[in-house]
């Protein structure tokens, strides 16, 4: 009997520790091809015809530390619309939420500045996403917004 | 049985002779179109006036009357106006990959003054994006969508949508990471040795061309003041394709000739480097190439390339920009002195 109540004991125990180390466990293991999302994601706009940007010039465009980041696929626009594209790679995953903040930022500033150009852009920018899954972080300024949220979920957002 | 065979071939030949018809009418309708279209611009061409004076394709009365409030304003700027794009004739008529000094596919100087001393012309051989390491770049969508989608891997750019001369002067409008901030505040933040301006087009609308001539002279000198070493390059306004613009009618060729007149002026007379970005984007008549735009505005990436290309082979040397062009304030000191010697 005793030997069952041991047994039963350390069953628990291992249990517990299983379950804990599930919750701890916040970050999803996501392998996502930077180049791939940031090319399906092209297909949500339709008003612009997006081009791909240098990946050096990404720093300059949304401030990361160059060295937080291991890799990163950006479509910008040639200035008709205010859609945009970045799918970032942070080499540590607790730096998704700083990416973020920089994505957001991104976002308020271009607000501030179409809202005397293009008003129009305004609400376009009010729908932007900003995800992030694993080390990956995600800006998507697009015209159907549930087909992005779409494709980003079958990439495990 | 015989009739019948008749009554048939009859009906057949008279089939075939309405569709012949129908063949010909088309033909007269889209070949005439053509022919006509290219008589009206020979003679357009060949009768310079007639070139001198040509407005926009679509002159709205109140377009007009700006155009004429703005000749009153500036009266010298010899550059003819725009005309729009032809119907019916290829695209690419005035595009060419060349990038040369003058380019021969220009039927229309795309500058006021080809032989000023201000215009940087194509010199051998071409940079590499190296050259760009030390340049900042500062202009309105139109420099952003360069930055976006013309391959370019160096260079600070401190770009705004809707970027006039008034927000370039004092406005918030450079983004950081902590919001956004004036072009000065942006350009103390580092070292430079080269800067690019592109800024006019959301201007076209300004009429007080003499205003907008002091405006950007007094800021050009504030970024000579905060970047003393810096070679300074000035952008022409690249033309539009006036039938797509929806913005406003200010938004036209014959406004961006005067603003470029003026831009060269100021370069001529600041020791700045004017770069005809025109010289490769028009399409020969005073307009953007057609088909280079979905909203008249914003080139398509392939032109960005294009631009970049024009930027690595049009600069000036480092002992060129020690011999800065003669300034006029110069070349009146030096009449004078010739006048006083003689």
């Amino acid at each position: 009997m005793k030997r069952v109540r041991r047994f039963a004991a350390v069953l628990c125990t291992a249990c517990m520790a299983l379950a804990l180390t599930a919750c701890g466990g916040k970050e999803k293991e996501v392998t996502v091809d930077t180049a791939a999302l940031a090319s399906d994601l092209l297909e949500t706009v339709t008003s612009d015809t997006l081009t791909e940007t240098a990946s050096d010039m990404l720093p300059s465009i949304y401030f990361f530390e160059e060295d937080t980041i291991e890799a990163g696929t950006a479509y910008a626009s040639s200035g008709t619309t205010a859609c945009e594209i970045a799918v970032v790679q942070s080499k540590d995953a607790d730096n998704t939420a700083s990416v973020e903040k920089l994505f957001q930022t991104r976002v308020d500033n271009q607000s501030d500045l179409y809202a005397s150009y293009n008003e129009g852009e305004v609400a376009r920018l009010d729908t932007a996403i900003i995800k992030s899954a694993g080390a990956y972080t995600v800006l998507c300024v697009c015209d159907d917004v549930d087909k992005a949220n779409d494709i980003l979920e079958e990439y495990g957002f | 049985m015989k009739s019948k065979k008749r009554r048939r071939r009859a009906r057949q030949d008279r089939l075939v002779l309405q569709l012949l018809i129908i063949v010909a009418v088309v033909l007269v309708v889209f070949e005439g179109r053509l022919v006509l279209t290219m008589t009206q611009h020979r003679s357009i061409m060949n009768d310079p006036e007639a070139v001198a004076t040509s407005g926009n394709a679509d002159p709205s009365d109140e377009n007009t009357e700006k155009s004429d409030r703005a000749d009153n304003i500036s009266s010298d700027m010899g550059t003819p106006a725009g005309e729009s794009a032809l119907a019916g004739l290829p695209a690419d008529i005035g595009s060419s990959n060349s990038t040369s000094g003058t380019s021969a596919s220009s039927a229309v100087s795309t500058v006021a003054n080809p032989d000023s001393p201000a215009i940087v012309h194509q010199t051998d051989p071409p940079v590499d994006d190296s050259y760009f390491s030390d340049a900042v770049f500062i202009g309105d969508s139109r420099m952003e969508g360069f930055r976006n989608a013309s391959g370019i891997t160096q260079g600070r750019f401190f770009t705004s949508v809707g970027m006039s001369l008034a927000s370039m002067t004092s406005g918030e409008v450079i983004q950081t990471a902590d919001g956004n901030i004036t072009v000065a505040a942006a350009l103390s933040g580092g070292s430079y040795n080269k800067i690019y301006i592109m800024l006019g087009t959301n201007d076209l609308g300004e009429y007080d061309w003499d205003a907008f001539r002091e405006g950007f002279i007094s800021v050009t000198q504030r970024f000579k003041e905060i970047q003393p070493d810096a070679i300074i390059y000035i952008c022409s306004v690249i033309y539009v394709e006036e039938s797509k613009v929806t913005t406003g009618d200010y938004i036209n060729n014959a406004n961006v000739d005067k603003i470029n007149a003026i831009l060269l002026d100021i370069c001529e007379e600041q020791g700045y480097y004017y770069l005809d970005l025109n010289e490769f984007l028009s399409n020969g008549y005073g307009s953007l190439i057609e088909g280079a735009t979905s909203d008249g505005v914003h080139i398509y990436p392939e032109y960005c390339e294009q631009m970049l290309d024009y930027l690595k082979s049009h600069y000036v040397t480092a002992s060129d920009a020690e011999e800065e062009p003669e300034t006029e304030t110069e070349t009146e000191t030096e009449t004078e002195a010739a006048a006083e010697n003689s």
